[in-house]
């Protein structure tokens, strides 16, 4: 019997737990971003929230970064709807470009930005449409990341420009620039788009279509000379990886996604020393999306959350002053809310004027399938 | 006719209603789900049969070979480590020696694989922590330093974690047999090395195998070590598996990806138990 | 106990003296490095390269983990408990189990244990989304007890496979010989068989517990949001390379490992003891 008492009492326990949370509303956010952007969610616009809306709690699940975490509340949120539920238990979704497309494709979300008096302060081309998917009313965007080239000032002291520079420096330094591939981590799949912008003919076309399957034929060249390319670099563990090779030196430069760059930084774990160069043609870069489920829980309660995250003040503050990321709703609305001093921190290493430049999205979804599958079989096969 | 050979052990039936419980949670959480799975890749792409198989082939052939050598040499380091770190603690011979291996031995289990592979990534790279500690102590030069973030940072991560799990169970085993035969050959002057292996081993053959089973299949569904450490180009299976579904969405080749990888696990388990079957008539 | 110690000339005994000492230092360095490692990267503020040591140390990450907005004390609770649960429920239906593939007469008993290996062997990513489904129809999604099922379910194929070998290593005998002396077959089990493959059945406990204090997967597709237990807070920050946060998670959940697998120990000498006196 006394073995019994066990699972029981711990089943109490945390019975008890669950119950304690019960009480109150809890407003369920799921984000499948980096750890900076789940810090952000906890630390500060949750609490903001659940100040301004008194029984409210705001709960957030980190499902991990990159495409796989996304992916994780894409089949979540399948899985609940293949079971026929009337109410699906994630109420905010925080997905990067790709797949919220896929989202809205799958039909799992909900219009929602005309609803919200902020929805019109996001004009961007990036909130009505996501690699070639028309999302507009769907998403708002929660800010704008950036892939750039990291490198070290001691070691490198006029940095490339351009890719073509680029090649000619990794040629006279061998094994010194490094990236992942494109397996472990969107910033080497950035590199890798942003090679096939400045090499593979029509960019424009990559990036807004239309789609055409016999485009991925003219592209050897372009792969041939990646492939000889990455003979004289060095190979990377992932983006983290990335970041870690350039702190110890063992390589001088290489792509790296800007707000993880600057987390690393006040994290203490890469030196002062490391800088960033954004290089024409251009690297890729994307927004983070706020969402709603289709049959979000609480979806009245989801508009009012995205509201609070994408007025100005929150933009200002939390978005660009705390974070340090590219905000999400157009520039002008945030600037004016902003010490002019913090919006130049946010350019010191990239202009606004290389980052409108050189700033470009990634290409219409069948183009980056096409890209990625070229990459595996003709450049790392 | 019921009660000669097998007497001591429970029937047809009731083996089955024993069984039961554990196959009927199979069954029911991981079967019905999978097929599931396969099914809608039927229904999705109308032939789910070789197109994947052949994608599956024609882009990763090298990973499934990669793959399959990592796991072997892995598995074989850890049952190597894993025999000497249980002799030891049977057959040592001093006391305070053989305290300091049971307590030192087990640490690595307790370290998620997540955290070893974040781990290994900062201890074995080139100006890495290891490298480091040997600069400092002499024992190596700067210039000479390499990294270890390549195939042989995966097998190092796997053994370090895998090791300690293998070395328990068979240490458990040893630390279970009847020890007279083994003073009696001692007495007759034996040396430690050949009692391990002539009298210990055979008799923790089984327990020692499923270890390495477990071993093997542990490793083939890993995802953080390879995904961590690794930065070349082949990688194993999972990497790929995951790469499939989150970059592509594409469960087909996943799923295919996961047959060929079942496989691989199966024909050694498999054999082991057939192996088993044929000696002796109990199993094992 | 021992039988006593042979004649060695005192000359090879030093050599193995030093061997001794150089191996164990050996793997001392080798266990412990990454572990020094993670124990400095616990409690670094600042450490980048080419600093050998941190720059600057202290606790601000501990305090970011424990902050209370992180219910990470709620969370190791609920993600002790879970395991625990696990365990048992695993044992109950492993034993019986490993008792019947290792002794009873079972048809197609090797297709049995390598059923068992299928859901390690097969990649759970794709098949995660159907569980949650059935979870979700059901009724179990955010419950305690479909996260145990889900954390039982990949613990099996350890407690299966290493109950089966460790009942395979008793030697049938002793069973009939206690059945010959009118013990119950029921009887005969619990006095003689489960007590000598206890230790490999105990072991297998303490991978089952390990295993469900580290997963991920499961416990987000059928526990999340309202089950939360400490791999689902941390790991975006695990996955992403914060070795701050990494190294204390994995320290948060070292403590009730190492006290799990200690309990087991002392369970199982006490039990081993008993044995012996009878």
């Amino acid at each position: 019997m006394k073995y019994l008492t066990i699972p029981l009492a711990l089943a109490g326990a945390i019975s008890l737990n669950v119950q304690v949370t019960a009480a109150e509303t809890i407003l369920n956010v799921a984000s499948g971003g980096s750890e900076n952007m789940v810090q952000y969610v906890t630390d500060y616009l949750g609490p903001m929230f659940e100040k301004q809306n008194p029984g409210v709690k705001v709960r957030v699940i980190g499902t991990g970064p990159g495409d796989a975490g996304t992916q994780k509340i894409i089949e979540k949120l399948e899985a609940q709807k293949n079971a026929g539920k009337e109410t699906w238990d994630i109420d905010v979704a925080v997905g990067n470009q790709q797949k919220t497309a896929e989202l809205v494709n799958m039909g799992l979300l909900k219009s929602y930005r005309a609803k919200i008096s902020t929805g019109s302060l996001a004009t961007r081309d990036t909130s009505k449409m996501a690699l070639g998917v028309n999302v507009d009313g769907y998403v708002m965007p929660m800010f704008h990341s950036q892939t750039a080239i990291a490198y070290n000032s001691d070691l490198v002291a006029t940095p490339p420009g351009s890719y073509d520079e680029l090649r000619a420096w990794a040629l006279k330094n061998p094994k010194a620039f490094g990236y992942n591939g494109i397996k472990n981590g969107m910033s080497g799949v950035s590199f890798v788009v942003g090679w096939m912008y400045a090499y593979a003919g029509d960019a424009a076309k990559l990036q807004n279509g239309p789609y055409d399957e016999n485009t991925k034929g003219n592209w050897d060249g372009a792969l041939s000379n990646l492939k000889a390319f990455n003979e004289n670099i060095t190979f990377t563990p992932g983006n983290a990886g990335t970041l870690d090779m350039l702190n110890r030196g063992e390589i001088a430069m290489g792509p790296v996604w800007v707000d993880m760059f600057y987390s690393w930084q006040a994290d203490g774990r890469i030196p002062p020393n490391l800088k960033l160069k954004l290089i024409s043609p251009g690297m890729p870069g994307q927004p983070y999306y706020y969402s709603i489920p289709a049959k979000a829980a609480n979806s009245d309660l989801a508009m009012k959350f995205i509201e609070l995250a994408t007025s100005p003040k929150v933009q200002a503050e939390g978005i660009v002053n705390r974070f340090n990321w590219y905000p999400g709703i157009d520039a002008m609305h945030v600037e004016k809310s902003l010490d002019p001093m913090v919006w130049k921190k946010l350019f010191t290493d990239v202009t606004p004027d290389e980052l409108a430049a050189n700033g470009k999205p990634f290409p219409i979804a069948p183009y980056f399938s096409d890209i990625k599958e070229a990459y595996e079989l003709k450049v790392s096969n | 006719m019921a009660t000669d050979t097998q007497a001591n052990g429970p029937n047809r039936i009731i083996s089955m209603v024993l069984v039961a419980p554990s196959l009927l949670m199979i069954a029911l959480l991981f079967l019905y789900p999978l097929g599931f799975s396969v099914v809608s890749a039927f229904a999705e792409s109308g032939s789910w049969g070789l197109a994947n198989f052949y994608k599956a082939y024609q882009f990763y052939s090298r990973d499934i070979l990669f793959t399959i050598v990592i796991v072997l040499i892995s598995t074989a380091l850890v049952g190597l480590f894993a025999i000497a770190i249980g002799g030891y603690l049977t057959l040592g011979e001093n006391p305070r020696a053989v305290a300091i291996l049971r307590w030192l031995y087990r640490w690595p289990l307790f370290i998620p694989f997540i955290v070893s592979a974040q781990l290994m990534r900062t201890f074995l790279a080139k100006n890495g922590m290891m490298n480091n500690v040997l600069i400092e102590l002499g024992l190596l030069d700067q210039l000479q330093s390499v990294s270890f973030l390549d195939w042989r940072g995966i097998v190092v991560t796997f053994v370090w974690k895998q090791t300690p799990f293998v070395a328990l169970l068979v240490a458990g085993a040893m630390a279970a047999l009847d020890r007279t035969t083994i003073e009696a050959a001692r007495n007759l002057g034996a040396s430690r090395l050949r009692i391990l292996i002539e009298i210990i081993i055979p008799q923790i053959a089984t327990t020692l195998m499923v270890g390495l089973i477990l071993t093997y299949v542990v490793i083939m569904s890993v995802l953080s070590v390879p995904l961590m450490i690794n930065a070349q180009s082949p990688t194993m299976l999972t990497v790929d598996m995951a790469f499939r579904i989150n970059s592509y969405g594409d469960y087909g080749v996943a799923n295919a990806l996961g047959i060929i990888s079942y496989l691989i696990t199966g024909i050694v388990a498999w054999f082991y138990l057939r192996q088993g079957l044929d000696n002796g008539g109990s199993p094992k | 106990m021992m039988t006593s110690r042979k004649n060695t000339f005192s000359l090879s005994l030093g050599i193995s003296a030093i061997a001794r000492v150089l191996i164990l230092g050996l793997l001392a360095f080798v266990i412990f490095g990454p572990i020094t490692n993670m124990l400095l990267w616990a409690v670094a503020e600042v450490w980048y390269y080419p600093h050998k040591l941190p720059l600057e140390w202290g606790f601000s990450f501990w305090e970011r983990v424990f902050r209370p907005q992180g219910n990470a004390m709620e969370s190791l609770i609920t993600s002790v408990a879970i395991a625990v649960l696990t365990v048992i429920v695993s044992m109950a239906v492993a034993i019986p189990a490993g008792y019947a593939l290792a002794r009873g007469r079972l048809p197609w008993r090797n297709i049995i244990l390598l059923l068992f290996l299928l859901p390690q062997a097969f990649p759970a990513v794709a098949v995660h989304m159907n569980i949650a489904r059935i979870f979700y129809g059901l009724g179990l999604t955010g419950t305690v007890g479909g996260v145990v099922l889900v954390h039982a379910l990949q613990g099996l194929v350890f407690a299966v496979w290493i109950a089966t070998a460790a009942f395979s290593a008793v030697d049938p005998e002793l069973e009939s010989a206690a059945r010959s002396v009118g013990a119950s077959r029921v009887r005969a089990f619990f006095d003689i068989t489960l007590p000598l493959a206890l230790p490999g059945v105990l072991a297998s406990a303490i991978f089952v517990f390990l295993i469900s204090m580290d997963e991920f997967t499961g416990t987000y597709f059928v526990g999340a949001p309202d089950v939360v237990t400490v791999p689902m807070l941390l790991f975006t920050s695990s996955m992403e390379g914060n070795y701050q946060i990494a190294s204390i998670s994995s320290l948060i959940l070292l403590v009730p490992s190492v006290l799990f697998m200690l309990v087991i120990e002392k369970f199982l000498k006490a039990d081993v003891l008993a044995k012996v006196g009878t």
